[in-house]
C-alpha cells in the first residue's frame, strides 16, 4: 500500500493549477479594468480640474478638444450626478416599497395555490432586458403622462421612477422573499402565544428580524437602478440640467457616457471615462454596504436581539403578579394592541395593494408588447433581407445575438466554472486568496454595465483593434459573465453534501476524481441552471455591445468580426424611429419570449437538482 | 501476539488548532477482531478512528504527533494516501451513498484503483453485496438509484461499497445509530461474519450494541483512553472508575 504514485500526485496538481489559474484571472481581470479606466481618466481629471468635474453645472462637450489646446468645452457633471441620485431615489421609492410590499403579501398573507405561481412568476420577471422596459416606456408611458404635462411631453423623473421601479421591483420582491421566509417561525408562534394578532406578529416580528435582508435587497435594487443606462435614455430627455418638475428633461451620468461615447474628441472621451470612474466608485460603495449588511453574523445578532426580547417579555409575563397583569390588561394593553392593529392592518392591505399594482404593471407591460408584437412576427421580419429604410428583417441580429452567445459562452462560461471548481475545492473557506477573488469577482459584477461597454470600446476594439465586432462583444460580456457564473457554480458545488466527497476520499479516491465522478455529477443540474441564465444574460444585455458590437441592424455577418447589432440592440435601435413601430413590438416579443424560455429552463434544472440531493 | 496487532498507535497526541483532541494515547488492535471505541460524545472516538486512514488530513489546523502503525508500517510517513484509504475502509454515520445506481456505487471504488475489465467489476459487485447480505435484495435493481434503497440497505451498500476494494481493515462510525432495530441487528449478524477476514473497529454509543459484537473494548473520555481490554472483562468488571459510571449509565 507505500508505494506513491508519481504520475496521479503530477495530474492532481496540473489541474490545481489549471483551477488556481483561472480564478487568478479573475482578480488580473478586474485589477486591469480598474487601472485602465483610472489611467485613462487622469488627462482629463487633471486637464478639467477634479472640482470643477464634480461639481461643475455645466456639460457642453467638444469632439474637437484634446488635453493640449485650450478647453473650448464645459466638462462639469454635478446635473447628472443629481440626475442619477434623483432617478434612483424615484426608483427605490416605487419599486423598493412595491417589491416590499409585495414580498410579506406573497409570504404572508397570499392564499397557498397563488402562493407559488406569484414567485415564480415574479423570479421570470426579473430577467427581462432593460431595452423592453425602456420601449415600453418610451411608447406607452411617454405619452400617456404627456397629457398631464405642460409641453406635452411625458419625459422626466416621472416616468424614469416609474419604469426603473417596474424593472427593480421583482429583484427586490425575490430577495426581501428569501429573507422573510429564512426568520425563524418559532418568534411567530412565540408572538402569537402572547396574545399579538397575527398582523401584528408578521409587521412587529417578523419583518422586523428580516430587516437587514429586506435592506440589502433594497440596495441591490439602488445599485441596479443606479446602474442603468438603455432604459433611462429612452425615457429621460437627458438634457444635461437641473431637474425643476417631473416633467423637466434631465441626464443621468450612464446617460451621459452612452449618448456621446461613439464620437467623443479625445478630452470628451476622457471625461466620459471619468463620469465612468465616479459612476463606478458610487456602485462600488453601495456594494460594500450591501457587503456589510448581508453579513450573516450581522444578521443572528439581530436575531438573537429579538429572541432575546421575546424571552425577557415571557420572563416579565411570569414574574408580574396577577393584579398588576390584570390592570395592564385593562387599561394600556387592550387600548395600546387595539391601535396598533390598526395600523398592522392597514399595512396588510397595503400589502394587498402594492401585490396588485406591481404584478399588474408587470403584466401590462409585457402582455401589451404581445398583444402589439405577436401579429408582427412575420417570416419577413425573422427571415427576410434587411435592407436600409425598406424591410426591417431582424434576421442578422438573431445570428448575430446567436454567434455572441457563442462567443462569449466559448470564453465566460469554462473561466467561470473551473475558477468556482478552485474556489469551492480547492481554497480553504477563510483563506486569503479566496477572499481577495470573491472579492474581485464581486467588484466586477458591481462595475455597471455601461462602463463595460466603455471598457470594451476602449480596450477590446480599439487598443486590442478587434473594431467593432461580434468578438469585441463577446470579450467585453465575458468579463461581465464571468461572476454570476462562479457565484452560481460555487453554490451548486456547496449544495454537494460534503459526506459524498469524505465517502470518495474514503474509498482511496483522489481530490480530482472526487471531483469529477462525484461533485460535479451531482452540481450539474446548478451549474447548468447558472449557465442558461448567463446566456439569459447575454442576450439581454444592450449597453456593453451597443459600441463594441455595432448599434446599427446590419447585413447578414460573415464571421466573429463582423459588425451588426445584437436582437437587444436592434430593439432600441428600431425603437427610436417611428417608422418601424410594428418590427419593434415584435422585437421586443421575441426578447422576452426568448428570456422566458430560458429562466424556465433554468429554474426547472434547478429545481431537479434539489430534488436529486434530497435523493427522492 | 505480537504479530497479531493490526493497528498500534504509540503515545499519539492530536490538536484541532489549540484544542487537545487525543491526549497519549497507546492503542493496539487485534487482527481480525471487532474493537469498539465507546466513551461520551466529544470524547475523541471519530477523531481517533479517523486518524487510522488519514481522513482528518483534511481538516484545516489538524496536528498530530506520536505513531501510528497498520501492520508494521507508519501511515504517518511518505505514503500514498489513497492506497492506505484502500486498504482501510470507513463506514459513516449516515449512510451517504452516491447518487448514483446500485451498481456504480459498488464500481466507483475498483475503478478508483484501474481496475477497468467489465467480467471482474461484475463479480466485485456480486461478491461485495453478497459478503453484505444485500445481493439478495437488490439483485434485480441493480441499476436502479441507490437512494431509491431504504435507510439499512443504504448503509449496508456503503458497507459494501467499503469491501469492493478488498480492505484489511473497515472502521465503522456509529453506523446503526441512524437505523432502525431490525437493520441494527442485520448489521451486527454482518459484522459477526466479516471479522473471519476482516479487522473491524466500530465506535458505538450503545452498550449493548459493544457487548454484544466486540471482542475488545475501549473507553475513552476527554480524549484519554481510560480503559482498554477484552469486552467481557471490561463491561463485567470495569477497572476505572469513570468507565464503570459510564458503562452503568450513570453520566454521558
Ligand atoms: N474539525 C474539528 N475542528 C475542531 N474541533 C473538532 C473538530 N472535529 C472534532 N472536534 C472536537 O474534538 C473533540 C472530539 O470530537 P469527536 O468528533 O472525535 O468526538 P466523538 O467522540 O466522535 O463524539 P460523538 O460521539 O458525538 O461522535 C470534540 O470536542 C470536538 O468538538
Ligand atoms: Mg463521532
Amino acid at each position: 500500500m507505500i508505494k506513491t504514485q508519481k504520475t496521479q500526485r503530477l495530474k492532481e496538481s496540473i489541474f490545481k493549477s489549471i483551477f488556481a489559474m483561472t480564478a487568478v484571472f479573475t482578480i488580473i481581470a478586474v485589477i486591469a479594468i480598474i487601472i485602465f479606466l483610472l489611467f485613462n481618466s487622469i488627462p482629463a481629471f487633471q486637464k478639467i480640474g477634479f472640482f470643477n468635474f464634480i461639481f461643475g453645472k455645466e456639460w457642453n462637450s467638444s469632439s474637437t478638444d484634446t488635453y493640449d489646446a485650450p478647453v473650448s468645452g464645459m466638462y462639469g457633471i454635478l446635473t447628472m450626478i443629481v440626475g442619477s441620485l434623483f432617478a434612483t431615489s424615484g426608483a427605490i421609492l416605487v419599486g423598493g416599497t412595491l417589491g416590499f410590499f409585495t414580498a410579506v403579501y406573497i409570504v404572508e398573507f397570499c392564499p397557498k395555490r397563488l402562493k407559488q405561481i406569484l414567485s415564480n412568476s415574479i423570479n421570470l420577471l426579473a430577467g427581462i432586458p432593460s431595452v423592453v422596459y425602456g420601449f415600453f416606456g418610451m411608447r406607452v408611458l411617454l405619452p400617456l403622462l404627456g397629457n398631464f404635462s405642460a409641453n406635452g411631453d411625458g419625459s422626466g423623473i416621472l416616468s424614469v421612477s416609474i419604469i426603473l421601479g417596474i424593472m427593480i421591483m421583482p429583484t427586490v420582491t425575490a430577495l426581501s422573499k428569501a429573507s422573510i421566509e429564512a426568520v425563524d417561525r418559532t418568534f411567530y408562534e412565540g408572538s402569537i402565544a402572547l396574545g399579538a394578532s397575527r398582523e401584528r406578529s408578521i409587521f412587529k416580528v417578523i419583518v422586523p428580524a428580516s430587516k437587514n435582508g429586506i435592506l440589502a435587497s433594497i440596495i441591490l435594487g439602488v445599485g441596479r437602478a443606479i446602474g442603468e443606462t438603455m432604459a433611462v435614455v429612452m425615457i429621460a430627455g437627458n438634457n444635461p440640467v437641473f431637474l425643476t418638475g417631473l416633467f423637466s428633461s434631465f441626464r443621468t451620468a450612464t446617460a451621459n457616457i452612452v449618448m456621446e461615447m461613439s464620437y467623443g474628441g479625445e478630452l470628451q472621451t476622457g471625461a466620459l471615462i471619468a463620469t465612468g470612474v465616479i459612476l463606478t466608485f458610487f456602485i462600488l460603495v453601495i456594494n460594500i454596504c450591501f457587503n456589510i449588511v448581508r453579513r450573516p453574523n450581522n444578521r443572528n445578532r439581530s436575531r438573537t436581539k429579538l429572541s432575546d426580547i421575546i424571552f425577557k417579555f415571557n420572563i416579565n409575563n411570569d414574574k408580574t403578579n396577577k393584579n398588576v397583569n390584570a390592570e395592564i390588561n385593562k387599561h394600556q394593553f387592550l387600548i395600546r394592541s387595539k391601535h396598533f392593529d390598526v395600523v398592522a392592518v392597514s399595512l396588510k392591505y397595503l400589502s394587498l395593494l402594492s401585490a396588485i399594482i406591481g404584478i399588474l404593471a408587470l403584466l401590462t407591460t409585457i402582455i401589451f408588447i404581445f398583444v402589439n408584437g405577436l401579429p408582427y412576427i412575420t417570416s419577413d421580419l425573422l427571415f427576410g433581407e434587411f435592407t436600409y429604410g425598406g424591410n426591417p428583417s431582424i434576421a442578422s441580429s438573431i445570428i448575430s445575438t446567436l454567434m455572441l452567445v457563442v462567443i462569449t459562452s466559448i470564453f465566460a462560461f469554462p473561466i467561470g466554472i473551473m475558477a468556482a471548481i478552485f474556489l469551492a475545492e480547492y481554497s480553504r473557506k477563510d483563506s486569503k486568496l479566496v477572499k481577495l477573488i470573491r472579492l474581485m469577482s464581486e467588484t466586477l459584477s458591481g462595475i455597471p454595465s455601461i462602463v463595460y461597454g466603455l471598457f470594451g470600446m476602449l480596450f477590446f476594439t480599439q487598443l486590442m483593434k478587434l473594431g467593432t465586432s461580434i468578438l469585441a462583444g463577446g470579450l467585453t460580456l465575458t468579463l461581465m459573465i464571468i461572476p454570476t457564473t462562479i457565484r452560481g457554480t460555487e453554490e451548486a458545488l456547496l449544495m454537494v453534501n460534503e459526506s459524498l466527497r469524505e465517502a470518495s476520499y474514503a474509498l482511496g479516491a483522489g481530490k480530482l476524481r472526487t471531483i469529477r465522478k462525484v461533485v460535479l455529477p451531482g452540481a450539474l443540474p446548478g451549474i447548468l441552471a447558472s449557465v442558461i441564465l448567463g446566456i439569459s444574460r447575454i442576450i439581454s444585455e444592450s449597453a456593453p455591445v451597443l459600441f463594441t458590437m455595432g448599434a446599427s441592424i446590419k447585413p447578414m455577418p460573415k464571421n466573429f468580426s463582423s459588425s451588426g447589432a445584437s436582437l437587444a440592440v436592434a430593439l432600441y435601435a428600431l425603437g427610436r424611429e417611428w417608422m418601424h413601430i410594428n418590427e419593434s413590438y415584435a422585437t421586443a416579443c421575441i426578447l422576452i419570449i426568448l428570456v422566458l424560455i430560458l429562466n424556465t429552463l433554468s429554474q426547472l434544472i434547478a429545481k431537479v437538482l434539489g430534488k436529486r440531493l434530497k435523493g427522492t | 501476539m505480537e504479530s497479531n496487532i493490526c493497528i498500534r498507535t504509540k503515545n499519539l497526541n492530536l490538536f484541532y488548532d489549540a484544542f487537545h483532541a487525543l491526549k497519549d494515547v497507546n492503542l493496539e488492535v487485534p487482527q481480525k477482531e471487532i474493537t469498539a471505541f465507546i466513551g461520551p460524545s466529544g470524547c475523541g472516538k471519530t477523531t481517533l478512528l479517523k486518524c487510522f486512514n488519514r481522513m482528518n488530513d483534511l481538516i484545516k489546523d489538524c496536528r498530530k504527533t506520536g505513531i501510528i502503525e497498520i501492520n508494521g508500517t507508519n501511515i504517518n510517513s511518505d505514503i500514498d494516501v489513497n492506497a492506505l484509504r484502500r486498504d482501510v475502509g470507513m463506514v459513516f454515520q449516515k449512510p451517504n451513498v452516491f447518487p448514483m445506481s446500485v451498481q456504480d456505487n459498488i464500481t466507483y471504488g475498483p475503478m478508483t484503483h484501474g481496475i477497468k475489465k467489465k467480467s471482474i467489476l461484475d463479480n466485485i459487485v456480486f461478491d461485495s453485496l453478497q459478503r453484505a447480505g444485500l445481493w439478495n435484495e437488490v439483485k434485480d435493481r441493480l441499476n436502479k438509484s441507490a437512494l431509491s434503497l431504504s435507510g439499512g440497505q443504504q448503509q449496508r451498500l456503503c458497507i459494501a461499497r467499503a469491501l469492493a476494494v478488498s480492505p484489511l481493515i473497515l472502521l465503522m462510525d456509529e453506523p446503526t445509530s441512524a437505523l432502525d432495530p431490525i437493520s441494527t441487528g442485520k448489521i451486527e449478524d454482518l459484522c459477526e461474519e466479516l471479522k473471519m477476514e476482516y479487522t473491524i473497529v466500530i465506535v458505538t454509543h450503545n452498550m449493548s450494541q459493544a457487548v454484544r459484537i466486540s471482542d475488545n473494548t475501549a473507553f475513552f473520555l476527554l480524549g484519554e483512553m481510560l480503559e482498554f481490554g477484552k469486552s467481557d472483562d471490561v463491561f463485567a468488571n470495569p477497572k476505572n472508575k469513570k468507565c464503570e459510571n459510564y458503562i452503568t449509565g450513570r453520566f454521558g
